[in-house]
């Protein structure tokens, strides 16, 4: 098998890393937003419980995550496909490194915005809303970016849960043809044809902010 | 612009705006204002002036409710703050402030700025919004940069739009916290120069500032402060003119030497 016949097979796995990447936005995203901006308004027993929350998404051993909520949980009764269950682990594990974004972005901002919006009259949420959030997710942008980027290369994770993705695929063709070095190199370019661009757009995205 | 029509709302002259009764407040152990009484009567223009420190910019806050105290009284003509959030809300949309540090919001527009609260507080429809909020760009000499970013303004323009902000939702009271201190010297004129037109329209403003100048043309009433009492309130020419309480006199020399 040629080196480019080995990069088009695995590249037959890109649907999946894309869907898994997609689907786990869906969960990362509000996560991110909601638990970033809850650790920043609330105090004392809240906080303590929203801050226990991301931490046991961010601190967990995603592989162990993703064995626990497979395997374990249809013992319990409950069973979600593999792909639910690979976005929601990844997703969740993302949206945990981002929500810390979202609150150290919202934590940054000079008090006298949030007291310059309560002068013109507007509740805290309106104050939240328009003045607060749009100038945390902008300055966090390229934050956001490497915690996306984390989550295309976490997908690799997802062949342990049954989903053909391009690891899982490189694996397959391993089996068949013992050329390690020429199908992990070709893996290796795999993923990184898919990280760089947004790599790249995350730079010009820092450019343009500093600007 | 602004000195031909009477600000709308400066008309009634008797009427006291707000009534401050034995305002005191600590930040944890630190007594900062200490049996404050001052009464803002519509169309007044007060000075507040007083060494660093002595409490100026915490009386400002407390009246417009961006700090809590702990004992006294504010009282609006209908409502009284600091009972409960409603009725702090209400007494805080009849006053406009205005900061040291300008604190425009950088992500929107000058116009979109000054259309904000005018939309989403008083639920405004866009058109209007914009036309109440060029009239005022219009009135600190500004209009030419409603859609420019406020980081391509200098410090003056900055704070002109300041002012057109606070202006737009028509407060009763306008409090400027040190308005030009953060400011080049060559921006102050500028930004002073719209507070005196300002003045002249009638709006009753409370400001501190060292800028002893513009008190000495604008203020009908100068009120000093000293370690968070107010030491000495006169007129801006009996302050002036010498009679002031001796820490006055001390202040008033050091910043007119400067
Ligand atoms: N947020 C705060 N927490 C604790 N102390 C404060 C705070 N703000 C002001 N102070 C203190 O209150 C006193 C009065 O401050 P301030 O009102 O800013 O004075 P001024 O505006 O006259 O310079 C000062 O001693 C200052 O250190
Ligand atoms: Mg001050």
């Amino acid at each position: 098998m040629s080196t480019f016949n080995i990069w088009l097979g695995i590249l037959q796995g890109l649907g999946t890393t894309a869907q898994v990447t997609a689907y786990g936005l869906v969960f990362a995203v509000p996560f991110a937003l909601v638990f970033g901006v809850a650790q920043f308004l609330t105090t004392g027993m809240t906080r303590f419980l929203v801050t226990a929350i991301i931490e046991f998404w961010r601190s967990s051993a995603v592989v162990v995550l993703l064995f626990v909520f497979y395997y374990v949980l249809p013992v319990m009764g409950i069973t979600l496909s593999a792909l639910t269950v690979s976005a929601l682990v990844l997703g969740l594990n993302t949206g945990g490194y981002a929500s810390q974004a979202v609150r150290a972005g919202l934590q940054s901002l000079p008090a006298g915005q949030r007291e310059a919006g309560m002068a013109l009259g507007l509740s805290r949420l309106a104050i939240l809303l328009l003045i607060e959030l749009p100038q945390a997710l902008i300055a966090m942008g390229p934050t956001f970016i490497n915690n996306l980027i984390q989550l295309v290369k976490a997908t690799s994770l997802v062949s342990l849960v049954t989903l053909t993705d391009m690891t899982f695929r490189a694996k397959e063709i391993a089996q068949t043809n013992y050329d390690p070095v020429a199908i992990y190199s070709a893996l290796l370019l795999a993923f990184f044809v898919v990280c760089y661009p947004i790599a790249l757009a995350g730079r010009w995205l820092e450019a343009r902010i500093q600007s | 612009m602004l000195a031909q029509a009477p600000h709308p709302l400066s008309a009634d002259q008797s009427m006291p705006h707000v009534r401050i009764h034995g305002l005191n407040k600590w930040f944890g152990a630190v007594h900062v204002l200490k049996d404050i009484d001052l009464t803002i009567r519509a169309g007044a223009r007060i000075v507040v002036c007083g060494p660093s420190g002595s409490g100026k910019s915490t009386l400002i806050r407390c009246i417009n409710g961006l700090e809590a105290f702990q004992k006294g009284k504010i009282e609006y003509e209908a409502t009284s703050l600091g009972k409960n959030t409603r009725e702090t809300a209400k007494a805080r949309r009849q006053t406009g402030m205005v900061f040291q540090g300008f604190n425009l919001f950088p992500h929107l527009t000058v116009l979109a700025n000054c259309t904000l609260a005018l939309r989403r507080v008083l639920l405004k429809p866009a058109r209007e919004a914009e036309e109440i909020a060029m009239r005022h760009l219009t009135a600190v000499r500004i209009p030419e940069k409603a859609k420019a970013y406020p980081a391509q303004l200098s410090g003056g323009q900055q704070q002109r739009v300041a002012i057109a902000r606070a202006l737009c939702l028509n407060p009763r009271v306008m409090l400027f916290d040190e308005p030009t201190s953060a400011l080049d010297p060559e921006m102050i004129k500028e930004v002073l120069d719209v507070m005196i037109a300002l003045a002249r329209t009638g709006v009753t403003m409370v400001c501190v500032t060292h800028e002893m100048g513009f008190a000495r043309e604008v203020a009908d009433e100068i009120v000093f402060m000293d370690e968070g009492r107010i030491v000495e309130q006169a007129s801006s020419k009996g302050f002036f003119s010498g009679t002031a309480h001796p820490r006055a006199r001390l202040f008033l020399d050091t910043v007119l030497r400067h």
